[in-house]
């Protein structure tokens, strides 16, 4: 019993940090985007995971994201 | 836990932190174990961040939850994303991190461990993840405006313009700094400059799969491309040891100069998807893997800390580069404590992305204790060799000489004793023909960090592997902040070229891009070149021009945060920001004041300029020297108007904003706070951002 109970834990704690990981490098932007309550009410067509890709890197390298 | 139990468990890691610290700055005799300096760090970061971020965060700012943040509010899935507290922590951490807090505390060494050991800690806790702290919150409450735009709005339409000149300024000397560092460390070295040389290619690759044939699909690419660069570091041995591939891949500095040059504007003027957000990808995976195994090395291995605690070279006489503690020691150690860059991070992207209010605490204070632990690692790193290794490393030809013997007999006549065949035996172990006279902190920080990984893994066998695995995750990451740097750059010329003539400000427009992309590389090329043929090395003068710089900003960022904070009502709790920003701008203004007019002619750059001018005239120079002579007076002069204009600029600034203070205090003006309205939050207590719903 206490070891199902460990072995659920870790398989929880193992999926979180693959969720975080793939949002900190940018896997999970798409899907991020999809989701967005703002964009939904503001566009009638999402862009394409390869637009969307292109675009967003566009912008992010286009302001400060690099620290010295 | 109960109350006493909590109070008991924070004692505890008080005295331990108050106890490392003791031990650090009052060991004499044997040397000293690096766990101290973990304990000591980690302590103090728990202490600051567990009560005087809480006090910011509770009486200064008094951060509200039941707030919506920007990235509720505008949620757009392109900038406003409400990310969750862990992952934008690790974006912002791996924003944040460059190499200053690498190259800064390795070139402070020169004081020995502990003046830039202790203010790395105090810095960090008391100045520098308070700026980041406060600034992140302005930000949130204004929508995500970067620091200009509330400059402008906050202090004056004048502090605005100030700060946008003062970021291009910084901008482009940070390029020709972090250039001059890769130029220092892959000269002469057909294995490193190999090395980084095949990371251009596997970015390609990764830019043409992540756009083509899996859109967006960034972890298995830049895992795939971790494992081909690790690979390139392997195969670097076979070029370095086939002759005829060494020398395709021998290139002297001013080679190599312009070699990064083209690079440089080739990334700021091709797709960004085909080389820079593939690199960046690459270099973000191996610099936070890098940064957790140096931790993992450190803890491991123990190492003796060889350094003393302080060096003769307190009286300003360094090789490294000239200039007594105060106030050289805080200009050189820059980003690891505190970083104007810094605020351009917490203000601009990370707010956009911030959930709640009271995650700015982790985010804005955590983040940047975690940077200025990085500093101390690279401190680590630089003392745990024999100080007469450290200074053969960093000293310039001109001062040490150009030969192992030569620099034995100089070096060891200052009291650090070293043997010519100690530099020649680590050269070779380390897989180079030489580790002299490579000013700049990444050689000598790639020793460190290969000694404490060999110790780890592989002993005396992997000391050259992990050598070069050092510098090229120094390289690889520095020339990310290049390549990222000259495009944000370009941007900033086009921006301001088009007051002046409006099609310029076009970001599409061909010609506008080539030709801002040449002004931004021109600007950081020549600083570049000038430091390249510099015979002190260019560290020597570069360096300190950066940290000014930065640290000026960092003052400009504080000025803006103690005036909304004035505005806010915080009279009581000013101190908070206004201490920090009284020091650095004492420290910027006594260091530009030396720069520019101290009569030491390795300190001052009129003096230099003068010596070399009276050099001339009696005759001393050879005549086909004459004309390079001339050049490098012009350049001295140059570097004293540029430290005199950012001087000034800030002096512009505080004005601005002192005028702004007695207005508000005099009852003269009314203070308008430029907010964006409240909006209560609608998200449950306990929402986690996760992209796929909480679990």
């Amino acid at each position: 019993m206490r070891m199902q109970r460990v072995a659920k834990l870790a398989k929880r704690s193992l999926r979180r940090f693959w969720r975080g990981l793939r949002e900190w490098c940018g896997d999970a932007a798409y899907e991020r985007y999809l989701h967005a309550k703002g964009r939904q009410s503001a566009e009638q067509h999402a862009l394409s995971a390869e637009e969307f890709y292109v675009e967003q890197i566009n912008r992010r390298y286009s302001r400060p994201n690099r620290c010295c | 836990m109960t109350g006493a139990f909590k109070f008991i468990v924070w004692l505890s890691v008080a005295i331990a932190g108050a106890g490392a610290l003791g031990a650090i700055a009052m060991h004499r005799g044997e040397p000293l174990n690096a766990t101290w300096f973990v304990v000591a760090a980690v302590c103090c970061y728990l202490v600051a961040y567990r009560l005087y971020s809480a006090f910011i965060a509770a009486r200064l700012l008094a951060l509200d939850d039941t707030r919506a943040t920007p990235a509720e509010v505008h949620d757009d899935g392109r900038d406003f994303v409400p990310t969750n507290k862990w992952v934008l922590f690790g974006h912002h951490f791996a924003a944040i991190a460059g190499p200053g807090p690498l190259v800064g505390p390795t070139l402070a060494a020169q004081f020995g461990y502990l003046p830039g050991t202790l203010w790395l800690i105090a810095g960090a806790a008391l100045a520098g993840c308070v700026q980041d702290f406060i600034i992140l919150f302005c930000s949130i409450r204004r929508d995500g405006k970067t620091l200009g735009q509330m400059a402008r709005e906050e202090v004056s339409a004048r502090g605005g313009f100030i700060a946008q000149i003062a970021v291009l300024a910084i901008m482009v000397i940070l390029l020709a700094v972090v250039a001059l560092v890769v130029v220092n460390a892959l000269k002469s070295s057909p294995w490193g400059t190999f090395t980084l040389a095949m990371t251009i290619p596997i970015a390609l690759l990764l830019g043409v799969y992540l756009r083509f044939i899996r859109p967006g699909r960034v972890l298995e690419a830049s895992l795939f491309g971790v494992a081909l660069v690790l690979f390139a570091v392997v195969a670097g041995q076979w070029v370095a040891d086939s002759p005829s591939w060494a020398r395709a891949f021998t290139f002297g500095g001013v080679s190599l100069a312009f070699l990064i040059i083209a690079y440089g504007f080739a990334a700021a003027v091709l797709p960004v998807w085909l080389l820079l957000a593939p690199r960046d990808y690459l270099s973000a995976f191996i610099k936070t893997g890098a940064i957790f195994s140096l931790a993992a090395g450190i803890l491991f291995v123990r190492p003796h800390i060889l350094m003393p605690p302080l060096t003769k070279f307190i009286d300003g006489s360094g090789p490294v580069f000239a200039g007594k503690i105060f106030p050289f020691c805080f200009i050189t150690i820059a980003c690891g404590a505190v970083s104007g860059f810094h605020s351009l991070i917490s203000s601009g992207t990370t707010p956009k992305m911030i959930l709640r209010e009271s995650h700015a605490r982790v985010i804005g204070y955590g983040a940047m204790l975690l940077e200025s632990f990085v500093g101390v690692m690279a401190m680590i790193a630089a003392c745990a060799m024999p100080p007469g290794v450290y200074f053969a490393i960093n000293s310039p030809a001109s001062i040490v000489g150009g030969t192992p013997e030569a620099a034995a007999t100089t070096i060891s006549s200052w009291g650090y004793r070293l043997d010519a065949q100690t530099m020649t035996q680590l050269a070779h172990s380390v897989g180079e023909q030489t580790l002299l006279n490579r000013a700049g902190g990444a050689p000598s920080l790639a020793v460190g960090m290969a000694q404490i990984f060999s110790n780890t893994i592989g002993g005396e066998r992997l000391l050259s592997i992990w050598y070069h695995f050092a510098i090229m995750f120094e390289a690889l990451f520095i020339l990310t902040v290049l390549d990222a740097g000259t495009r944000v750059g370009r941007f900033m010329v086009q921006e301001l070229g088009g007051r002046v003539w409006k099609p310029f400000a076009r970001t599409g427009w061909m010609p506008g891009i080539l030709l801002s992309s040449a002004i931004i590389v021109g600007m950081w090329g020549y600083f570049l070149y000038q430091g390249v043929v510099d015979p002190l090395g260019g560290i020597n003068s570069l360096w300190p021009l950066f940290g000014i710089a930065n640290q000026l900003l960092a003052a400009v960022a504080l000025v803006v945060a103690t005036t909304i904070l004035l505005k806010m009502k915080r009279l009581r709790w000013i101190w908070v920001t206004l201490v920090p920003m009284a020091w650095l701008v004492a420290v910027t203004m006594t260091a530009s004041y030396q720069k520019i007019f101290d009569a030491n002619p390795n300190l001052g750059f009129l003096s230099k300029a003068n010596s070399l001018t009276a050099a001339i005239g009696s005759g001393q120079i050879a005549v086909a020297k004459i004309a390079e002579t001339h050049r490098l007076i012009f350049n001295q002069r140059l570097d004293a108007a540029v430290t005199g204009v950012l001087a000034l600029m800030i002096l512009v600034l505080l004005v601005e904003a002192l005028a702004q203070w007695y207005a508000i205090f005099s009852g003269h003006k009314e203070p308008v706070l430029h907010e964006a309205n409240y909006v209560a939050t609608k998200w449950a207590e306990g929402f986690t951002g996760s992209a796929h719903g909480d679990d």
